[in-house]
């Protein structure tokens, strides 16, 4: 006798196409499809399994300092540290955050777009953007970030509510996809999502991140979020049949590794924990930033995985 | 199929005669509907009400204890899938493994390890839970020495891991009586694990070799009178999601109440990952290698995220903190009692490097916003609080930093405590640049 149950599944949630190589109008080696999960994260033989994206920095003054030890020699070097993501981690995806433009008065947009571009020629991977956030300077950040990636399909972040038709105008345009990210709440997640379409992003082109609390401050309702915005999508809600990231960054800032004696260990198991959770609750881009987190969250989500057309 | 509160109530003597604790039958049946009840409680029910009322009023997984004395604890009796629905009432244990092979002196250490490693967080101490023994070396002998040795504390909860019912016997002669799980019981030892159970009490650990074996196994145990029973799942991470989300839903559906037990996962190949999966999944007692401090710490603290109660929000004691060494002229925050409220202000203020006051005022966890709209946070609580932690014998001005979102009060709060008070922002990342720019200190 098989057991199953029936928990009344109607939707599926969409799949989003990231990267695009040669035959696909970019320069990639590869492209992803993700989402098109059917069932809860892990169960039933659909859907696509969750990537490892690596975050690096233009500008490490911001990094936590756990990483900037942890990648002393790369640190202010972002083709060479992109490149050590790819070929030596190897992780799937790699995300630059463009620190710089977080910096008070910044104007040096060529500079940024010149960092941008030897990350595309250091790496064949697909890349995640991550932009300014300050509304005077978003539009010129993104229009030329989008520019500078054209048909490569680049995620460019972060869309929020009070500040997303930058970043959707240059996803628009340049077709690139969007991380829209809304602070810890399904109805925030869906009103964004309304909006990001009525500015014409297409649904296939969104990526939801439900913002990933740290460990032990504030991460179960992030948790729960998630499972809320997938249970929402299968039950189908297409305003939130979208594929989910989770980026713990925070997780690599709390006192209980910033303190600690072991700050490698600590950064390493608060960032894969964090993670794996993120994985079950739904998530299917997971972003790490401590390089030593990639190859044990890797095995974890292949373990997670294996089997998976059993039950 | 769950019965009805009315349904109950019809089997009920109908007396309201409060010998339950209930004030009438009625409130009884509810809460046995509620599968918040024992029908036991009732004196007067009958054998066929019994029978009814104890297969259905049951909670959909079985309530187990572990142990005895001061570490003991409680796992099973959850009620929903997902932990926003209501909550995740037992978290689950986490055990360290020890071989019977291990020296003597290796065994102490674990064993010390899970009895002293305890993480302070919000006030609640994060404990492991017990030591699980496995017997490697085959020898009743050997394995009993080895429980022996953890068993010295006479505290420490256990799991006695051999499949071989003449070495288990051994073991059991020494801690049976504390309340152990022991296990795997397979179809071949069933008959001999049954009778310890019913001579010891002690709950049984149900491997089986896919789902459907490990329904016939449970419904063997039951037919045998033995009802403490806890499924192994473990495996493949991949495979133990499945199957936990399986019978977790069977069973709170109480489809197959074969699956009503809490899950047993051993944890050993999959190591911190494995724990994570575990405590996000379903599992009741996870057994693990002992990990490194970091991990260890980051597994507690998932367990108790998971574990939170999403209908209260966790709150922090109201009182004054000091953060850094303040002294008499250093600046006083206010904030609400609302714990991530409290660790992103405490966070930032750490981070300006520079000591201050932090006043934590009781809103009953409700955040600024919040607490604002509902007049948790209002003039009264504020002066109230000021001379309950006696403030003014702390420092020698009389000004408050208030949250931005509590600016409408600024006035009522000047006039009914006599302090100043100055609007902090809104947001707490931007407290540097506020205190640098704004108050210019």
């Amino acid at each position: 006798m098989n057991y199953t149950y029936s928990p009344g599944w109607t939707t599926a949630v969409r799949e989003v196409i990231i990267g695009a190589t040669p035959d696909e109008g970019g320069t990639r080696r590869i492209s992803y499809r993700i989402g098109g999960e059917q069932d809860l994260p892990f169960i039933g033989s659909s859907g696509h399994k969750p990537l490892i994206a690596f975050e690096i920095c233009d500008d490490p003054a911001i990094w936590p300092e756990v990483v900037r030890c942890a990648c002393t020699k790369l640190i202010d070097r972002p083709a060479d540290w992109a490149a050590y993501a790819d070929t030596v981690l190897r992780a799937d995806l790699i995300r630059i955050n463009l620190t710089s433009t977080k910096r008070r008065n910044f104007s040096d947009f060529d500079g940024v777009i010149k960092t941008v571009k030897s990350i595309l020629a250091a790496t064949s991977l697909p890349l995640l953007i991550e932009g300014s956030a300050d509304l005077e300077i978003d539009s010129e950040v993104y229009q030329r970030c989008g520019e500078a990636g054209q048909g490569e399909r680049l995620v460019l972040g972060t869309a929020e509510a009070a500040r997303y038709r930058s970043v959707a105008a240059a996803a628009i345009a340049y077709g690139h996809c969007v991380i829209a990210q809304s602070p810890i709440d399904v109805n925030l997640a869906k009103q964004l999502n309304i909006l990001l379409r009525e500015a014409g992003v297409a649904d296939d082109r969104i990526i939801i991140d439900p913002y990933t609390g740290a460990l032990g401050y504030g991460f179960e309702y992030t948790y729960s979020t998630m499972e809320r915005i997938r249970f929402a999508a299968l039950k189908g809600d297409m305003d939130l049949a979208m594929p989910l990231i989770s980026a713990p960054s925070d997780s690599l800032t709390v006192k209980e590794v910033r303190e600690s004696v072991y700050s490698h260990e600590a950064a390493i198991a608060w960032e894969v924990a964090t993670s794996v959770a993120a994985a079950l609750a739904g998530a299917v881009i997971l972003v790490v930033r401590h390089p030593g987190s990639v190859p044990p969250l890797k095995e974890a989500i292949d373990t997670l995985w294996t089997e998976k057309e059993g039950v | 199929m769950a019965l009805k509160a009315l349904d109950i109530y019809k089997l009920l003597p109908k007396k309201n005669c409060k010998e339950c604790g209930d004030q009438t039958c009625l409130t009884f049946a509810m809460k046995l509907a509620q599968g918040k009840g024992e029908p036991d409680a009732c004196p007067y029910l009958d054998d066929n009400a019994k029978a009814v009322l104890g297969a259905s009023t049951r909670p959909p997984i079985q309530k187990i204890t572990i142990g005895m004395g001061s570490r003991a604890f409680t796992v099973g009796e959850e009620f929903v899938f997902y932990r926003h629905e209501k909550t995740y009432y037992h978290q689950p244990g986490i055990v360290y493994l020890i071989s019977d092979m291990d020296t003597e002196e290796s065994i102490r250490e674990v064993a010390r390890q899970v009895r002293e490693n305890c993480l302070t967080r919000i006030g609640i101490d994060l404990l492991l839970n017990g030591v699980a023994v496995r017997a490697d070396s085959g020898s009743g002998e050997q394995f009993s020495r080895a429980v022996r040795i953890v068993s010295e504390g006479g505290d420490l909860p256990l799991v006695l891991i051999a499949p071989d019912p003449a070495v288990m016997e051994k073991a059991l002669e020494i801690c049976g009586n504390y309340a152990p799980v022991i296990g795997p019981v397979t179809p071949d030892n069933v008959t001999e694990f049954c009778e310890f159970a019913r001579k010891y009490g002690v709950t049984l650990v149900l491997k089986g070799d896919d789902l459907p074996g490990l329904a016939t196994l449970s419904e063997k145990c039951l037919s045998q009178k033995v009802q403490n029973l806890m499924l192994d799942l473990s495996g493949s991470s991949g495979r133990y999601v499945r199957e936990a989300t399986l019978t977790r839903q069977l069973a709170l559906s109480r489809e197959v109440t074969a699956f009503g037990y809490p899950v047993f996962m051993d944890a050993s190949e999959s190591g911190l990952s494995g724990v994570v999966t575990g405590i996000a999944k379903f599992a009741s007692v996870i057994v693990t290698p002992p990990l490194q401090k970091p991990e260890m710490d980051a597994a507690l603290v998932m367990r108790q995220n998971i574990y939170t109660d999403p209908q209260k929000p966790i709150q922090i004691t109201p009182g004054l903190y000091r953060i850094g060494t303040p002294g008499k002229d250093d600046l006083v925050f206010l904030t609400v009692n609302f714990s991530l409220t409290y660790f992103t202000l405490q966070g930032y203020l750490e981070a300006t490097r520079r000591s201050c006051w932090l006043l934590i005022v009781d809103t009953e966890g409700m955040s600024v916003l919040t607490a604002v709209a509902a007049g948790k946070l209002n003039e009264f609580v504020i002066k109230d609080a000021i001379t309950l932690f006696k403030l003014a014998d702390e420092v020698n001005h009389k000004t408050l930093i208030i949250p931005g979102y509590a600016s409408p009060l600024s006035g009522r709060i000047e006039e009914v405590s006599g302090w100043n008070v100055i609007v902090g922002p809104r947001d707490a990342a931007e407290i540097a640049s506020f205190i640098e720019e704004e108050l210019k200190v």
